[in-house]
């Protein structure tokens, strides 16, 4: 299909790498054959001529003669010795010309011509003139014995001009042969132009075509392209609108960045459930798969978490109903961690389901990597999910994440340790949106190949020596006032 | 009961199902074909051991083949050789649901072993 429009092109090409070659040469051939064709007709036309002249010289050579024999009058003889001149003359053109033509029978009749016209000069004329007058009928009786030698003159020239004839015919055929090939060479200019501008104009039909075709494509793929933008966007906008909850013990920031490649936007997600002032669960998940579908299935996903959640926040009964609640349904498999924060008692209680691990960094510490381990939800039935739980202090911030934040490289041993420096670089810094930091931390500019969402929740960190008493201070002068 | 079993895995042939490279969602139909469970009763070995990435649908992927396996009552094995693997594994939980090992002399000597 991507060749084909290459063969007109192909087709002119050949055409006129062969066929303006053979027409060019064709027409320098016919050009020479004409040219010498022209030539030869001007030899031969000339060569009938002299024949012709001398047919008259040698009957004016004959009729001085017998003049003079009869009349004695020697004013005959002038007539005579002037064609008998003029008949040598011509003879020795006639045979140059037949000579250069090649006619060797005409060179061979022209040369007997001479020698005979001599012999009748020697044996004929030359003896009447030499007669006495008295003697008239002895002129006439040599008169008469000549007429065999005027006869055999007159036969050469005629042999001489039917072989000029014959070769003027053959010229004629090569003429003739010559304009039908003119005509050729012009039917063939013809139609190679033609076939020139046909490859061409079939050329530029394939090419309009083709553009027309690659239009209708791209107008295609624009369409299926804003349909997967739409769920794109739609899916950022839902996390970006969503304002995280804002309290006193708790702080959380989050993260959302979809794929460098729309079509790749699907399942990440997160969600911070208030259950009161000092107590919240938070998720992070991720649907298998990209798409429509896949956004799909994390709604449904997200809502039978946080429905669960109502009845009873413990992070590990909630992966059990959930996983539960999924193959019911017969949705996607899903990887999810879910953590209830204690801001009462600085607690951490955790569970993961397929899902990388949670990273905990509290103050004056190195960030590290919890426990994890647990199957994915959605794949079987009896699947168990184990608690844990983390006793940590103010301060201490629990990071979530998917798994985009790990696995970029395809490497994932790699990817922890880019992650835990990327969570001690957020937390010495005190970011105050350490998730946009531990992201900017992990990919430094570049873009994610994946969905990445990263979720943080913090207890509020214990209030310094100083500040203690002072707020204190404060306290109690409101309470005096 | 026991004997009978073991009688099974000792005439059954093993079946190798061998990937290797990184597989993700690129490659979702190869693996899909790869681990789907073969008609015979022999032990399946899986062999990643040339496998350094692998997404959750292979995770899934895994998942099934396991339960199928253990529907029909044979042994399956995980051959890892790779500690980025065996980290993506560990996610899942997986160590625990399947036999995992990293050395195929061992993971043979379980899948041809007399059930315990």
């Amino acid at each position: 299909m991507d060749r084909q429009p290459l063969r007109p092109l192909l087709v002119t090409a050949l055409v006129l790498a062969l066929v303006v070659p053979i027409l060019v040469a064709g027409g320098f051939g016919v050009r020479a054959s004409v040219r010498s064709s022209l030539h030869v007709a001007e030899e031969i036309r000339s060569a009938r001529a002299t024949a012709t002249l001398l047919l008259r010289y040698q009957l004016d050579e004959e009729t001085g003669m017998r003049g003079f024999a009869v009349t004695r009058d020697a004013a005959f003889l002038a007539p005579y010795e002037s064609a008998r001149a003029a008949f040598t003359q011509q003879a020795r053109d006639l045979r140059a010309v037949l000579s250069a033509l090649g006619l060797r029978a005409g060179v061979a009749a022209t040369d007997d011509a001479t020698a005979t016209n001599a012999r009748w000069d020697g044996a004929i004329a030359r003896p009447t003139i030499a007669t006495s007058p008295r003697s008239h009928a002895a002129a006439l009786a040599l008169q008469r014995h000549g007429k065999a030698l005027v006869d055999r003159v007159r036969a050469d020239v005629a042999r001489v001009q039917s072989e000029v004839r014959a070769r003027e015919s053959v010229i004629d055929a090569e003429t003739e042969g010559a304009i039908d090939r003119i005509n050729l060479i012009i039917l063939g200019s013809v139609l190679a132009v033609g076939a020139i501008g046909l490859g061409l104009g079939v050329q530029q039909t394939r090419l309009a075509r083709r553009l027309v075709e690659h239009r209708r494509r791209a107008l295609e793929l624009h369409g299926a392209y804003e349909a997967e933008k739409r769920v794109a966007d739609t899916l950022k906008d839902a996390f970006v609108q969503k304002p995280l909850p804002a309290l006193p013990a708790v702080s959380f920031s989050a993260t959302y960045t979809p794929a460098a490649e729309e079509a790749k936007v699907g399942g990440d997600w997160y969600d911070v459930v208030e259950l009161d002032a000092r107590r919240v669960l938070v998720v992070v998940g991720d649907v298998a798969g990209h798409g429509l579908d896949a956004a799909v299935a994390m709604v449904r996903a997200r809502q039978e978490l946080v429905a669960a959640a109502v009845g009873d926040p413990d992070p590990a009964a909630l992966l059990v109903r959930g996983n539960v609640e999924l193959l019911r349904q017969r949705a996607r498999m899903v990887t999810a961690v879910c953590a209830l924060a204690d801001a009462r008692a600085f607690r951490f209680t955790y569970a993961t389901a397929g899902h990388p691990p949670p990273v905990l960094v509290e103050p004056g510490r190195a960030p590290r990597l919890l426990e994890c381990g647990g199957m994915p939800l959605g794949l079987l039935p009896n699947a168990s999910y184990a608690g844990h739980v983390v006793q940590s202090v103010p301060g201490a911030m629990l990071v979530l994440y998917t798994d985009g934040a790990v696995e970029h490289s395809h490497d994932v041993v790699a990817g922890e340790r880019i992650l835990l420096d990327a969570v001690a670089q957020a937390a010495r810094s005190r970011a105050p949106d350490a998730a946009a930091a531990i992201r900017d931390g992990i990919f430094a500019g570049r873009t994610a190949g994946d969905d990445v969402a990263i979720l943080t929740v913090a207890f509020a960190p214990a209030p310094s020596p100083q500040r203690a008493t002072s707020v204190s201070a404060a306290r109690a002068g409101d309470a005096l006032g | 009961m026991t004997a009978q079993n073991g009688a099974v895995s000792s005439q059954s042939s093993l079946d190798v199902i061998r990937l290797t490279g990184e597989l993700d969602i690129g490659r979702r139909d190869e693996i899909k074909r790869a681990l789907e469970p073969k008609r015979s009763t022999g032990p399946i070995l899986v062999d990643l051991s040339e496998v350094t990435y692998a997404d959750s649908t292979v995770i899934a992927g895994l998942v099934r083949l396991r339960n199928d396996a253990e529907e029909q009552g044979r042994r399956l094995a995980l051959l890892i050789g790779d500690a980025r693997l065996a980290r993506l594994l560990q996610y899942a939980g997986l160590a625990g649901a399947f036999a995992v090992y990293d050395d195929r002399a061992t993971a043979l000597t379980y899948l041809s072993g007399v059930s315990s």
